[in-house]
C-alpha cells in the first residue's frame, strides 16, 4: 500500500513538470515510461474504485496535496484533485505532453507512436487512450460549433448551459476543497473573487446556487457510485462565505438582474434580510425632488427609482413566502414613516402605490 | 498501395477546391455543404493516410505538394473535428509528416508546424469559450474536465427547448418548425457522437404540429446509418418513430439484413437473430401493425424475386419468431388484432399457426399438422376467400418449422404403416406453392416413394450411401423432378441423416455425393445452421443429432469459405 501511495505521489510530481519547459530533457524512454505509469494507475482506478479502504487511502494522500499546496501553491488545485482524476490521469499526460514545445523530436515522436498507434491496434488499452484522445477533440469541437452555429445563449442566465457548467464545476471544486479542509472553500472563493473578472463570477455563484439540489448527474458521475462519502452541498458553503463579506454580497445584490436574485432569495431565505435591507438602504437615499416629482439620488452611485421599484415588483411577483414578507417589510417601513397615503412623502408609500397598481 | 492512391490525386484536389470554400466563408450553404460530405471527406481522409502512412514525410510533401495546406484547413473547421472519426484520422495523417531526428531546418519547420496543428486538434484553445478558460484555469480544472460536462449541458438544454416547444405548440414561436428543421440538419456531424443521444432521441420524438415533416431528410438517413453501424443506440420507441416517418430508414434496414442473409459470408442465423433484435427491433414490428405489414412486404418481394431463396426463408421464419415473442410480451392483451398484422389471411389458420410447437405435446403435433393441411388445402384448391395459393404459402412459410417436424414425423413413422396424405400433402406444398393439383400429385406420390425406402432403412443397423442414394433416386422411366421436388428430397435425406442410428457414419459420404454444385453446399451448410436454430427453440435433446448437425456445419462451411469458420 505504501508504495502504491509513493507511486501516486511521484506520479503528481511527473504531471506537474509535464507542462513546463523541463520536458526538454526528458527522452523516449521517459516519456514511455511516464505513460506507462499512468496506465498503472489507470488501472488503479479501474481496479479498487469499489474497494473502499484502498480507495480512502488513495484519496486521503490526494487530499493532503490540496492542503500542502492550500494557501501559496502556484495552482488552485492539485493535477490529480480526487480519485476520479485517476481515471484520465493518461489523458491528462498525454495532453499536456502534446501541447508542450518543450519536448524533444524524438521524444514526442514516441509519444506519438504510443498515443496514436493507427488502425487495427492489438492493445485494447492503447486503442482506448486513442480513442479518448480523438473523442475529447470531437467534443471540443462539437461544443464550439453548438455555441458558435445555431445555439444562442439563455436569456434565462440559471438555464444557460456555460454558466450551468461553470456552477456545476465550482460546487465540485468547493465540495473537493471542503472534504480536505474546513476552512478550504472560504479561501477558494475568496481567490476566486480576486482573480476572476467579478461580473461573471458573480453570476456563476447565482447560477450555482440556484442548481437543482444534490444534482443526481454530479452525485453519480462525478463522484463515482459507491462512493463512500455523501456528496457534499458545496451550496452551503457558498452562500456563508457570501454572508460573511458584506463588500461581496453588496456587489452581488446590486449587479445581478432583478429577476435572478428573486430567484436566488427565493430558493436560500438565509438571503432576504441582507438583500431586503440592501434594498431598504438604497431606498432611503433618495429624496423626492418636488419640481419633477421624482424621487432622485443625490449620489452617482445611488440606485435610481426605476431599478429599486423594478427590483421590489420582481420581488413581489415571486411565490408568496417572498412576495409576503416583502410587502409586509414596506408596510412597516411605510407606517415607520408616519403611514401617509399621499404620494411624495415617504419612498415606502410611493413603491407600495406603484406596486399596488401592478401586483 | 498503387491500388489504394489510384484516383487519389483527382479526388484530392476536389477536396481541396471544396475546402478553400468551405474555410473561406461560414455562410448557411457551406455549412450545410459541409454536412453533406462529411462521409465522403471522411472516407478520402482515410485513403490518404493509407497512402501517406507508407511514405516517408519527404516523399509525402513532394508527392502532394499542397499536403499541409489540406490538412490545415480540415482542423479549422470545427464540422470536421467534431465528425466521427474524423479527428482520429486526421491525427494519423499528422504524424506521418513528423520526423524522429530532423535534419535540416526545413524538416524542422515542419516538424515544428505538425506539431502545433496536433495540439490544436487535441488540446489549443481557439475554440475555447474564453470567459470559461480563465474561470476553469484558476479553479484549476483541465479542458478534459470542462467540455464533456459542458456538452451535455448544451445538448440537455436543446432537449427540454424541443420539449418545451413541443408542450407549448407554436403560439409562442412562430419560427419553431425552422429551428427544429435547422437544428436536425446541422446537428447531422454531431449525431455519433454519445452526448447527442439525448438530443436525436427528443428530435425523433418530437412532432410538431405542422402538416409536413419538420425534420430534414439527411438527418434521418444519417440517423439510421449511425444506428445499423452500432454507432448510437437508440431506444426502440425512437427507432419506431424514425421508421413511421421515414421509410426509406426501414427499408434501409431490410436491405441491410437481405445482404446480410445472403452474403458470401454466410451469417449465421444465430448471428442474423442478434441483428434482428438490435436493429430490426421485432418489438416495434409487435407494437406497430404498419412496420410489420412493411417488413413483410419487402420479405414476400424478397422471396418472390428469388423463388424462395433458402436464406430468404430463414431470415423470414427467425424475424417470425422474434415477432411472436414481442408480440406475446409487449401485447398481452393483443392492442391490436391478429387481423391488423395477417389482413389478408384466415384468422383461424393464423391462430393455429401462431401456436409454438413446443407449447403443444410431441404426441399431438401429428393433430395440429393435419389440422394445418386440412386448412391450407381447403383454401388453395377450393379456390377459398383468403388470396390465393401464393398467399397461403407465404403465411404458411412464416411459420416455416411445421414444415420440417412434417418431414421429422414422416420420416420416423413406421415402417409399413402408409404415411397420412395430409402430411404428404403438406410438404408438397410447402416445396412449392406455385404448382398445380397435378403437379402436386405427382410430388407427393415421389416423395410417398422415397419416404417409403427411407423408413425401411431408418432402422437397418448396416446403412450405405449406395443404399440411400438409390432411396432418393429418381424413378428412371418418368420425367425428371422439377427442382423444388428435388430440394425437397434433398431436404428428406437431410432429416434422415441426422435422426437415423446410423446416420453419422454415412452423412459425409452422402453429402459429397449429394454437394454437386455450390449452390446445392450453400443449401445444406443453410439446412444445417437452420436445424440447429430451430431445434434450440424447439428445446430439442437429441444430443447426438446435434452433435452431427454440428460438426458438419463445422466442416462444411470450413469447406465452402476456408478461414472464416469463426467469424
Amino acid at each position: 500500500m505504501d508504495s502504491l501511495l509513493e507511486q501516486l505521489d511521484r506520479f503528481s510530481e511527473v504531471l506537474a513538470v509535464s507542462r513546463t519547459t523541463h520536458v526538454s530533457t526528458w527522452d523516449p524512454a521517459t516519456v514511455r515510461r511516464a505513460l506507462q505509469w499512468a496506465g498503472y494507475l489507470r488501472h488503479i482506478h479501474r481496479r479498487f474504485g469499489r474497494h473502499a479502504r484502498i480507495r480512502k487511502a488513495l484519496e486521503q494522500r490526494l487530499q493532503n496535496q490540496w492542503k500542502q499546496e492550500g494557501d501559496s501553491g502556484p495552482a488552485p488545485a492539485p493535477d490529480l484533485a480526487n480519485f476520479q482524476a485517476l481515471g484520465h490521469c493518461d489523458q491528462l499526460l498525454s495532453l499536456r505532453l502534446l501541447a508542450n514545445p518543450a519536448l524533444g523530436d524524438a521524444s514526442f515522436h514516441c509519444l506519438l507512436q504510443q498515443l496514436f498507434p493507427g488502425p487495427g491496434v492489438p492493445d485494447a488499452e492503447e486503442e482506448a487512450l486513442q480513442g479518448s484522445l480523438a473523442r475529447f477533440a470531437s467534443c471540443r469541437a462539437a461544443a464550439h460549433m453548438l455555441r458558435f452555429h445555431a445555439y444562442s445563449e439563455n436569456p434565462v442566465l440559471q438555464k444557460d448551459s456555460v454558466m450551468k457548467t461553470q456552477a456545476e464545476l465550482l460546487l465540485r471544486r468547493l465540495h473537493e476543497v471542503g472534504e480536505a479542509e474546513a476552512e478550504g472553500p472560504g479561501r477558494l472563493l475568496s481567490r476566486l473573487w480576486e482573480r476572476l473578472p467579478q461580473d461573471n463570477f458573480l453570476k456563476v455563484v447565482a447560477a450555482a446556487l440556484l442548481l437543482p439540489q444534490a444534482s443526481p448527474r454530479l452525485q453519480e458521475e462525478e463522484l463515482g457510485v459507491g462512493s463512500p462519502k455523501t456528496p457534499g452541498d458545496g451550496r452551503q458553503e457558498l452562500l456563508r462565505w457570501l454572508l460573511g463579506k458584506s463588500d461581496i454580497v453588496v456587489a452581488f445584490c446590486r449587479n445581478l438582474p432583478a429577476e435572478l436574485l428573486t430567484s436566488v432569495v427565493g430558493r436560500h431565505p438565509e438571503l432576504s434580510p441582507v438583500y431586503l435591507g440592501l434594498l431598504t438602504n438604497w431606498g432611503r437615499q433618495l429624496h423626492y425632488d418636488l419640481p419633477k416629482g421624482l424621487w432622485i439620488g443625490t449620489e452617482p452611485q445611488d440606485v435610481p427609482w426605476e431599478e429599486l421599484f423594478s427590483r421590489f415588483q420582481s420581488l413581489c411577483q415571486a411565490p408568496p413566502p417572498l412576495k409576503d414578507e416583502v410587502l409586509t417589510a414596506l408596510k412597516s417601513y411605510k407606517a415607520q414613516d408616519g403611514d401617509f397615503e399621499v404620494p411624495g412623502l415617504s419612498i415606502w408609500t410611493d413603491l407600495l402605490l406603484a406596486l399596488g397598481s401592478r401586483v | 498501395m498503387a491500388e489504394d492512391s489510384a484516383g487519389l490525386p483527382s479526388n484530392y484536389q476536389f477536396w481541396m477546391q471544396k475546402l478553400s470554400v468551405w474555410t473561406q466563408a461560414s455562410t448557411l450553404e457551406t455549412q450545410r455543404d459541409i454536412c453533406l460530405h462529411l462521409p465522403q471527406f471522411q472516407e478520402f481522409l482515410r485513403r490518404m493516410y493509407e497512402t501517406l502512412k507508407e511514405m516517408d514525410s519527404n516523399a509525402i510533401i513532394e508527392r502532394f505538394p499542397t499536403i499541409c495546406q489540406l490538412l490545415a484547413k480540415s482542423c479549422w473547421s470545427p464540422f470536421i473535428l467534431a465528425y466521427d472519426e474524423s479527428p482520429k484520422i486526421l491525427i494519423w495523417c499528422l504524424c506521418c509528416l513528423i520526423k524522429k531526428d530532423p535534419q535540416n531546418s526545413r524538416e524542422s519547420k515542419l516538424n515544428s508546424w505538425t506539431r502545433r496543428l496536433l495540439s490544436h486538434i487535441v488540446s489549443t484553445s481557439r475554440f475555447d469559450i474564453k470567459e470559461v478558460g480563465l474561470f476553469n484555469q484558476v479553479l484549476g480544472y483541465a479542458p478534459t474536465d470542462y467540455y464533456p460536462g459542458l456538452l451535455k449541458n448544451m445538448v440537455l438544454s436543446l432537449v427540454s427547448e424541443l420539449r418545451e416547444n413541443h408542450l407549448n405548440g407554436f403560439s409562442s414561436q412562430r419560427r419553431c418548425p425552422e429551428r427544429v428543421r435547422s437544428l436536425s440538419r446541422d446537428r447531422v456531424p454531431l449525431l455519433t457522437l454519445p452526448d447527442f443521444e439525448p438530443l436525436v432521441e427528443a428530435l425523433l420524438t418530437y412532432h410538431g404540429h405542422e402538416p409536413q415533416e419538420v425534420l430534414c431528410p439527411e438527418f434521418f438517413d444519417a440517423v439510421n446509418e449511425a444506428s445499423l453501424l452500432k454507432k448510437i443506440s437508440l431506444p426502440t420507441s425512437a427507432i419506431l418513430c424514425l421508421w413511421l416517418r421515414h421509410l426509406p430508414s426501414l427499408e434501409n434496414t431490410m436491405l441491410h439484413l437481405l445482404e446480410k442473409l445472403i452474403s458470401s459470408e454466410r451469417n449465421s442465423l444465430r448471428r442474423i437473430k442478434c441483428f434482428m433484435k438490435d436493429s430490426l427491433r421485432p418489438e416495434a414490428a409487435a407494437c406497430h401493425p404498419a412496420i410489420f405489414r412493411v417488413v413483410d412486404e419487402i420479405f414476400r418481394s424478397a422471396l418472390l424475386e428469388t423463388d424462395g431463396a433458402p436464406e430468404v426463408l430463414a431470415g423470414l421464419q427467425v424475424f417470425t419468431r422474434c415477432f411472436v415473442e414481442a408480440l406475446e410480451k409487449e401485447n398481452k392483451q393483443l392492442k391490436f388484432a391478429l387481423k391488423t398484422y395477417f389482413p389478408y389471411a384466415s384468422p383461424a389458420l393464423v391462430m393455429v399457426l401462431l401456436q409454438h410447437p413446443k407449447d403443444i405435446p410431441q404426441g399431438l403435433w401429428h393433430q395440429s399438422l393435419k389440422h394445418i393441411s386440412e386448412m391450407l388445402k381447403e383454401i388453395v384448391e377450393d379456390h377459398g376467400s383468403y388470396g390465393g395459393p401464393f398467399e397461403s404459402w407465404f403465411l404458411f412459410v412464416h411459420f416455416g418449422g411445421w414444415a420440417d417436424i412434417t418431414a421429422e414425423q414422416l420420416l420416423m413413422s413406421e415402417a409399413e404403416a402408409e404415411p397420412p396424405e395430409a402430411l404428404l400433402w403438406l410438404l408438397a406444398f410447402s416445396c412449392s406453392p406455385g404448382a398445380g393439383h397435378q403437379q402436386r400429385a405427382r410430388t407427393m406420390v415421389e416423395v410417398k416413394t422415397v419416404l417409403g425406402c427411407l423408413t425401411k432403412l431408418f432402422r437397418s443397423p448396416a446403412l450405405s450411401a449406395r443404399d440411400l442414394q438409390a432411396a432418393a433416386g429418381e424413378n428412371l422411366g418418368g420425367d425428371p423432378r422439377p427442382p423444388a421436388c428435388q430440394q425437397l428430397v434433398r431436404r428428406l435425406l437431410l432429416h434422415f441423416l441426422l435422426w437415423a442410428p446410423g446416420g453419422h457414419t454415412i452423412a459425409r459420404e452422402v453429402i459429397t455425393l449429394m454437394a454437386q454444385t455450390d449452390a446445392i453446399m450453400n443449401e445444406i451448410i443453410g439446412f444445417l445452421d437452420y436445424t440447429l436454430y430451430r431445434w434450440d427453440h424447439l428445446c430439442v435433446e437429441a444430443h447426438r443429432s446435434r452433435k452431427l448437425a454440428r460438426e458438419l456445419l463445422t466442416e462444411l462451411r470450413e469447406q465452402a469459405l476456408p478461414g472464416q469458420v469463426n467469424q
